[in-house]
């Protein structure tokens, strides 16, 4: 194989170029001013990951995300193999363009266009086949991205077919990037195809080049269906910027950065713009998100405020106070952006801070009414909060299960609770939830309490994460009932009724408590499964987070995940939240009941 | 069983359409589903506004029934439209019956306080709903031996609470709290009572009379505010929540007993019934007229009317005038496909 072309250039590959000049100027960029808006520690740790073995889990990340996308065929085969076959084909073609370069005309080994258009330049010098066998490949990998796009242009038409209901509406920028990234392959086809006589081709170039016969000799033709392709490209490369196939290159960067131990610190800069711009918009969160049922509010998940966060408009402070923060889009996206940490420093950022007073807290001598022995260790302290007072047969059922198995405990807030905290930093009041967190810390780590028990995930969750109670265990109910049960303090006898269990989100997606309260129901009834798995539970509709939610809409929220729980046709529902209990037991046509009365019930 | 009239409903409403249809020569048969006629105000001592017997109403609806066929004891298993002036309803004791033209006179449901949990209802010994407090009246047991020092009402307990899913005001429930706290404060003088409202919808005559002399003359205390939640003590007294929005602050308050008012709701287990012979409900599940003012007692099906509060909540006067009105429309109807 040798050069056709003395000097390795023709103008056609003016338009890519200027495309490939603009891109690497704009990411490199980018990059350096994601990576000095770095703090100094979060520096240090990007730079010791990348030194280190932890790098080969970074590059394993890329292999997976990025070329494979490994999770998208878990959710769906064909939507899987529409998105591997054109990163990972696209990246292939890349790669032995650069091979064929480097072995067989290595004088031109660092010129940007000349891997891409290594066909037009070269001749095959007959009889050889020297490059059949990337000829062969090249082909192969064409035809597979082929496949891929042919695959994508009939999603834009029935996407139901590829595993979504739904797919993101698109923008022109995104529209732009989309019809060029169609046509870049077919007309690589069509180009390679033309000149597939001289420089050679295999199954694929060569047969259309026989098909086409005397059209494709015609040197007009070939030179239009090259510049055509050249010009492709270019509309691509100079759209990238303005589209989601940003998430293509942010997505390395994103990786690199999140296995240095990277998060956001705010809802726009540094970290947040790679995750940002890592959405790929592929609509895998639509259909996720429990807003889709209820009328118009599919237009505020999470893909559509990742782009107003974007273009940095103002309503995305609006979208993020409709979000429901029960993190099935963070739990399903392929990218793993974390967008309800995103709207919770959104919400933080807007947050009005300085109209609250916490004064009356010191002023407040709580009692704790106590039923423990204070000599004696192992001591359980409960904390019912605000939603468990609103519930109060959870409590209930709980004591009495506790004075079964003899246990003492104490009742941190009989007479009225200082707030968790966890309803202020939803709303984006971390600070200002300071003040509640001190006064409880104070109250619990004086009643030298070894375990703080809970029955409401939402407290559990914020317990867990915002407080500092040193030696002091943090328990939700279900797991301390489990606990008792192995420890055989309380015997049930198993029902002979059916149940389905629901996964609080701050419970299971939330504190990844998902096998206890199975074991629990295990003992106690025949467990149902849902049609959902346990972490893609939907929200109950009751939650806090929400600002926006009327209670139509939040009902509406309600029906659809009673539907998927009772798909199996359960005869109870089972939950270990009160606010979920709240939620299903007035709009679920079967007994409804919380975890701790079931066991209460059960009991011998 | 042949009939002119099927009326399924043996409450004020239904009684009372039926002594009046049979005033016109008409064969009337009348189902009530318990063993005795009378429905809700069956388990009521006094009614509002000037006390007047419970029973006494219900005795002399009894009276006027004329030749009107009771059956008591069973409700209707099925109901089909044959042809335009034939209807056949299976009760549920298997008797057949044929008839030109039904009424639905089934009424309403309180809404059962136990879904309300903050409230404690079933939960606490001294939570109580109005129902219950008149069933109390009428065995004259009062609040117990025990005269109790402090007793609070909860207005609107599941009506206007888009949170349990009832969005309609029951209308009855204001003014008979301010009856039922007037009954306790003459029954136990020394005691505190107060009301926890949103606001008080008296638009009956004389309901604001009585509404200022239970301030005035009885000293019972108004409170603005929802009650937020309910928790018991040690001793079995109950704790409730409150915010006094009128003072703008919260509020806790250490009471002997309280006394929910359970809201109207509609009876949705007839919704067998109206899905049968394709009735339309509202959103509120309670049943739809024709429309809501000229045609009130008459429903997209011809033949088929409605009467009472399964239209929605009504008072006691309001049921019987409709009763009337809704007998008068019958007898039209009749009279009508007699005549082709």
């Amino acid at each position: 194989m040798k050069e056709r072309i003395i000097f390795g250039y023709d103008p056609f590959v003016i338009p890519f170029t200027l495309g490939v000049i603009f891109i690497l100027l704009y990411l490199g960029t980018g990059t350096v001013r994601i990576l000095l808006s770095l703090k100094r520690e979060e520096a240090i740790n990007l730079l010791s990951s990348i030194f280190s073995v932890k790098i080969f889990k970074t590059f394993k990340d890329i292999l997976f995300d990025v070329l494979l996308h490994i999770k998208i065929f878990k959710r769906n085969i064909l939507l899987g193999y529409m998105h591997t076959s054109i990163a990972f084909g696209w990246f292939m073609l890349i790669f032995i363009g650069h091979i064929e370069v480097i072995l067989y005309t290595p004088q031109r080994n660092g010129v940007i266009y000349y891997p891409v258009f290594f066909r037009y330049f070269v001749m095959e010098t007959s009889q050889t086949l020297r490059g059949a066998f990337f000829f062969f490949l090249m082909d192969l990998f064409l035809l597979i991205v082929i496949s891929g796009v042919a695959l994508a242009i009939y999603k834009r038409f029935r996407s139901v077919r590829l595993g979504m209901k739904r797919t993101t509406r698109l923008k022109t920028g995104d529209k732009i990037a989309l019809w060029s990234l169609w046509m870049i392959f077919p007309l690589r086809l069509l180009a390679e195809s033309f000149t597939a006589d001289i420089s050679g081709g295999s199954f694929l170039t060569s047969t259309i080049n026989n098909l086409l016969g005397r059209f494709a000799e015609s040197t007009l033709y070939m030179d239009t269906i090259w510049w055509a392709y050249s010009c492709a490209l270019a509309l691509f490369l100079f759209a990238l910027p303005f589209s989601r196939y940003m998430h293509i290159p942010t997505e390395i960067l994103l990786i690199f950065l999140r296995n240095a131990g990277i998060k956001s610190t705010s809802s726009r800069d540094g970290f947040a713009e790679s995750e940002i711009y890592s959405c790929s918009s592929c609509g895998i969160c639509i259909d996720a998100c429990p807003m889709s049922v209820s009328g118009n509010k599919s237009e505020y998940t999470s893909v559509y405020l990742l782009r107003k966060l974007r273009r940095r408009r103002q309503d995305s402070l609006f979208m993020a106070e409709q979000c429901l923060m029960c993190g099935k889009c963070v739990e399903l996206c392929p990218v793993e952006i974390d967008s309800c940490r995103l709207k919770l420093l959104k919400k933080r950022e807007n947050f009005p801070n300085k109209i609250f007073d916490y004064d009356y807290l010191g002023k407040r001598e709580p009692v704790v009414e106590s039923r423990a022995n204070l000599e004696k260790k192992s001591k359980v302290l409960y904390y019912a909060g605000c939603m468990t007072h609103l519930t109060p047969q959870i409590y209930r059922s709980l004591f009495n299960i506790m004075d079964r198995a003899k246990i003492e405990y104490s009742f941190m807030d009989r007479d009225g609770s200082i707030c968790c905290g966890r309803p202020l930093i939803l709303s984006g009041g971390e600070n200002a939830a300071k003040d509640l967190v001190e006064a409880n810390s104070k109250i619990i780590l004086s009643s030298n309490a070894d375990i703080l028990l809970l029955s409401c995930p939402i407290c559990f969750k914020v317990f867990n994460e915002n407080y500092n109670l040193k030696g002091v265990k943090v328990m939700h109910h279900s797991q301390y009932i489990n606990l008792l049960i192995q420890e055989e303090k309380i015997k049930l006898k198993k029902g002979d009724f059916s149940v389905v269990y629901h996964d609080p989100c701050d419970l299971g997606r939330g504190s990844l408590v998902y096998t206890e309260p199975r074991e629990v129901i295990s003992a106690a009834a025949i467990l149902k499964e849902s049609s959902n798995l346990p972490n893609e539970s939907i929200c109950c509709g009751g939650s806090l987070a929400s600002r926006r939610f009327t209670q139509s809409e939040r009902d509406s929220v309600t029906l659809h995940s009673l539907e998927k729980l009772n798909v199996n046709n359960p005869q109870k529902l089972v939950t270990s939240c009160p606010l979920c209990l709240k939620s299903f037991a007035k709009l679920n046509k079967r007994e409804t009941l919380d975890i701790a009365q079931l066991v209460e019930n059960q009991m011998i | 069983m042949e009939g002119d009239v099927l009326i399924i409903g043996g409450g004020p409403a239904g009684m009372e359409t039926a002594s009046r249809i049979s005033d016109f020569k008409r064969n009337v048969i009348l189902v009530e589903k318990e063993r005795e006629l009378g429905g809700h105000i069956l388990k009521w001592d006094r009614l509002f506004p000037d006390g007047i017997l419970a029973s006494d109403i219900t005795n002399e609806l009894k009276a006027s029934l004329g030749n009107t066929k009771v059956i008591l004891g069973s409700y209707l298993a099925s109901i089909e439209k044959r042809d335009d002036y034939h209807f056949v309803a299976q009760l549920s004791s298997g008797e057949i019956i044929r008839c030109s033209s039904v009424v639905l006179a089934t009424g309403f449901k309180l809404f059962p306080a136990q879904k309300k949990q903050e409230y404690g209802y079933g939960l606490y010994d001294r939570v109580i709903t109005n129902e219950d407090l008149e069933t109390r009246f009428k065995k004259s047991e009062g609040l117990g031996k025990e005269a109790p020092k402090r007793v609070g009402f909860v207005h609107c307990v599941g009506s206007r609470d888009e949170k349990i899913c009832n969005k309609q005001c029951s209308k009855l429930c204001c003014i008979t709290a301010v009856k039922q706290a007037i009954e306790l404060k003459q029954l136990y003088p020394d005691a505190e009572i107060f009301c926890f409202y949103m606001d008080l919808r008296m638009y009956g005559r004389g309901y604001e009379d009585l509404y200022l002399e239970a301030q005035s003359k009885y000293g019972i205390r108004f409170i603005r505010g929802r009650v937020s939640e309910i928790s018991q003590d040690q001793s079995g007294l109950v704790i409730v929540k409150a915010e006094d929005t009128l003072a703008s602050r919260p509020l806790k308050i250490t009471l002997d007993w309280v006394i929910l008012m359970a809201g109207i709701i509609s009876e949705r287990e007839n919704d067998y019934l109206t899905q049968q012979l394709s009735l339309q409900l509202g959103e509120d599940g309670f049943i739809n007229s024709l429309d809501p003012i000229i045609k009130t007692d008459q429903t997209n099906i011809p033949g088929v009317f409605v009467t009472g509060s399964a239209t929605g909540p009504k008072t006691l006067p309001e049921v019987l005038s409709e009763a009337r009105s809704t007998a008068l429309t019958v007898n039209e109807y009749l009279n009508k496909i007699k005549n082709g």
